[in-house]
């Protein structure tokens, strides 16, 4: 008792101590420490396919178009642009008065080198999908730049503000390669490349001559991978850190009762989902699929797996998503889900399987609550979380549609892009059955495949909406997937730490990042 | 005695031809592709194939394996799949962190292990062996990890004394060489308590009391020496699996050490990664059984290599 609360007087002093220390400090330089959750693989943003490498990239290196905070898209290095009526031609209007951070100016000339670097096949570049259907780029003029598509492909604006697509200086190409661009990143962005010591951290420190005036307000972010999440939650607790994402549920509660941090919770569109593989019995029957979708009770899922950080999936895309239509969610009704099964033909249920992608705790309370959950209106699975290599053995690499192995599979998605296209089409056209994309549901509509395909050749922002629409009413309807779940985003910072935000696909988003000096 | 070193360090070669060679099998059986692994969740089967071929695994099998061990050879294995960076450069920024915290945790445990282990010997089940052993049980049965997050609740996060992540400083190394060392220093103290009980039972120690010796000298000069062989062949199998980095611990404090390394590489399918890193485990697992070897000469001059 007694040395508890000596112990918690000097903790509580330290805590104070500790605070005065990062206040002093501010005054003096304004260094901000980002713990994240796993290590960086490359600071190449067009050879990077997670989300954090790619976020931290932001730091050096701007697009022409980019994502705001709350994933607005919004220009960058773009002034405006127009597009033909055959969406095949894109008219870019760039800034002027820009330069990299090796002293080189930003023009048109730069942005044609970097997107010809990226769809240059014998580059190989990991982001190359993105950038291929881009036939040529045109410097018009030192502040107009003109793309032209093979095919038209409406979400084009998307693609560019995609957190890969940035313009690297020319001459830092020319200097270190396309290979070689990953030790030494050289852009436009608020923040210099200092240095990426692999096991440790990626360190940035303010670039003098950035052109948004009276920015960055900040000296340095360093990125520092924390990989365990109570270690997170810890460095959190010691001041160590400024800003940590993702936080679990269990270590909430602790950080909140810190008045030196505080806790926030945001959307995001990471979309939750069971697909069922539709070229199979029983789930070929829409009949069992919808009472599958009938027999989880959403509510409670989001209670059990996810601790109340999540919202019941309202439509085939989740909110967030540019053109998402709000459609559910969809009702729980085990009453339903039996009589449904019961038109079907299997009055008894059925034994099926249930994949999931990912082994981290959260993904195995979701697989083993869909098994309890789907046992009551007599549909037994046999549940397995499937490691990454499993994975893509068993569901991704599966060769023969026919033949493919994957029955339930639980997975997620977020649009990189924002938008519908992104969101849908690699995992519900048809042209997308793996080993191609992640169409895991085999899932095949005429109508769907149609309004995707003419709202890809269609720049009318209501026509698009209306098409997009129709889709997701049509899946919703045939219910490819069991749609769960639409997750939230648990972040803590330093209260002191302003502008600095999770934006909804798990990115970062810290164009007005400052670290103030009182409390 | 030069002759036997360099007999054994011939032999070396071919043992380590078997390991590459098996590790290399191995490596390709393991399910999934890497080429789709290293793609991501965005890539199309267009772009998997061009990853594939930038990490050379488009080839035949074959010549996948000349292209690995002739290059091995020459000391070169290849970049990383998941980085692309040179896998040397992987391996060395981690190897230091590992044996610097292996040195650390091996340092403070072996002394702990041996004097614990010697006091509940001579003091057999009397309270300092029953102290010393619960100790050791202790250290044993608590998990690494749960030890290493209360460690650093209580000293990093309460009372603000040490610092909870990173590798830059001795107090750095404090609290994670506690927690590696408590299972080591366990394990030390059991095996140097059974070792010496039985040495405590030789002739040699009666002849030696019945001289008129104290104490201290027989338990020091005549128990301590013969009971080491043992002891020191623990302590190298011991200091090996450290070497290969403790996966627990290295999450718990983000130890930016070899565990992690081979973990990231396993979960990715990094090919040329594991490969070098099971070659290297099992070149330091050799080496020491080599200076243990030698050390057995130094502890008891009656033993002879031939």
């Amino acid at each position: 008792m007694n040395l508890s609360r000596k112990l918690s007087t000097l903790a509580g002093t330290l805590a104070v101590a500790g605070l005065a220390g990062l206040a002093t400090s501010a005054h003096a330089a304004k260094d901000v420490v980002v713990a994240v959750q796993s290590t960086f693989t490359t600071t190449d943003p067009y050879d990077a396919n997670d989300t954090l490498s790619q976020a931290v990239a932001k730091s050096f290196y701007q697009g022409l178009f980019g994502f705001d905070k709350d994933m607005k898209m919004v220009p960058v290095l773009a002034e405006s642009y127009t597009a033909s009526k055959d969406g095949l031609v894109y008219t870019v209007k760039l800034k002027s008065g820009i330069k990299f951070h090796d002293g080189t100016p930003f023009n048109a000339e730069a942005v044609k080198v970097t997107f010809e670097r990226a769809i240059n096949p014998d580059n190989k570049l990991k982001r190359y999908n993105l950038y291929k259907n881009i036939a040529k780029i045109e410097a018009v003029d030192p502040t107009t730049v003109r793309f032209t598509l093979k095919e038209p492909f409406s979400p084009f604006i998307n693609t560019l503000a995609h957190p890969s697509g940035v313009i690297i200086s020319p001459a830092a190409l020319a200097q270190y390669g396309s290979k070689g661009i990953a030790q030494h990143p050289v852009g436009t962005g608020p923040f210099k490349f200092v240095e990426w010591k692999a096991t440790d951290y990626i360190k940035v420190a303010k670039f003098d001559g950035y052109w948004r005036k009276g920015y960055p307000k900040i000296d340095s972010i360093t990125w520092r991978p924390v990989v365990d999440n109570n270690t997170r939650a810890a460095v959190m607790q010691t001041n160590e850190a400024h800003f940590a994402f993702p936080m679990p549920p269990e270590a909430l509660q602790t950080l909140s009762k810190k008045p030196s941090l505080e806790v926030s919770v945001a959307p995001s569109i990471i979309h939750r989902y069971i697909s069922m593989n539709t070229r199979q019995k029983p789930f070929d029957n829409p009949k069992v699929r919808e009472a599958i979708n009938y027999a989880i009770n959403k509510e409670a899922l989001v209670k059990v797996a996810f601790a109340g950080y999540a919202v019941p999936a309202e439509g085939a895309l989740p909110q967030g998503v540019e053109y998402a239509a709000k459609l559910g969610p969809w009702p729980y009704d085990p009453a339903k889900a039996r009589a449904l099964l019961k038109e079907a033909g299997y009055p008894n249920g059925f034994e099926s399987i249930l994949w999931s992608a990912y082994t981290y705790t959260t993904a195995q309370k979701v697989i083993q609550f869909v098994q309890q959950q789907l046992a009551q209106v007599g549909i037994k699975v046999q549940v397995q979380a499937l490691e990454a290599g499993q994975r893509v053995e068993r569901v991704e690499s599966a060769q023969d549609p026919a033949t493919a192995p994957v029955r339930m599979y639980y997975v997620g998605w977020s649009s990189s892009t924002g938008e519908a296209d992104w969101a849908m089409r690699p995992l519900l056209a048809s042209e997308s059955f793996p080993p191609k994309l992640f169409n895991t549901a085999y899932y095949k509509s005429e109508a769907v495949d149609s309004d995707i395909a003419k709202a890809l050749v269609t720049t009318d922002k209501a026509e698009k909406a209306r098409l997009y629409t129709d889709a997701q009413k049509q899946i919703w309807k045939d219910a490819p997937w069991a749609f769960l779940v639409t997750e939230r985003l648990l972040s803590v910072r330093a209260r002191n730490l302003a502008g600095f935000y999770v934006i909804p696909d798990g990115s970062f988003n810290f164009d007005e990042v400052d670290l103030k000096a009182e409390q | 005695m030069a002759v036997y070193l360099f007999k054994r360090l011939l032999g070396l070669l071919p043992t380590l031809l078997i390991v590459a060679m098996l590790v290399f099998g191995f490596v390709h059986l393991l399910p999934g592709d890497p080429a789709r692994l290293a793609a991501g969740v965005d890539a199309d089967a267009e772009t998997v194939e061009l990853v594939r071929r930038d990490l050379g695994l488009d080839r035949p099998l074959p010549q996948q394996f000349v292209r690995f061990f002739g290059h091995a050879l020459q000391g070169d294995f290849g970049r990383s799949i998941r980085t692309k960076r040179p896998v040397s450069a992987e391996i060395a920024d981690r190897f230091g962190p590992t044996l610097g915290l292996t040195v650390a945790a091996m340092a403070w445990s072996v002394a702990l292990g041996l004097v614990l282990g010697i006091v509940s010997a001579v003091w057999r089940n009397r309270w300092p062996d029953r102290v010393g052993m619960t100790l050791a049980v202790s250290g044993i049965s608590f998990p690494s990890f749960a030890l290493g997050m209360v460690l650093m609740q209580i000293f990093s996060v309460q009372l603000g004394w040490l610092p909870t992540v990173g590798a830059d400083s001795w107090r750095h190394y404090i609290l994670p060489s506690l927690t590696l060392g408590a299972a080591v220093a366990a394990v030390m103290a059991r095996f140097t308590r059974s070792s010496f009980i039985d040495t405590l039972k030789e002739d040699y120690v009666r002849t030696a009391r019945a001289k008129g010796l104290g104490e201290p000298v027989v338990v020091i000069k005549h128990g301590l020496r013969n009971a080491l062989i043992p002891v020191v062949t623990m302590m190298g199998l011991q200091f090996g699996y450290l070497l290969g980095g403790s996966i627990l611990v290295e999450v718990v404090f983000n130890w930016p050490g070899m565990g992690r390394l081979l973990v990231d590489a396993v979960e990715m399918r990094d090919y040329p990664v594991i490969q070098a890193l099971v070659l290297l485990f099992s070149l330091e697992f050799i080496v020491i059984n080599l200076v243990v070897d030698l050390l057995y000469a130094v502890i008891n001059p009656t033993i002879r290599f031939k």
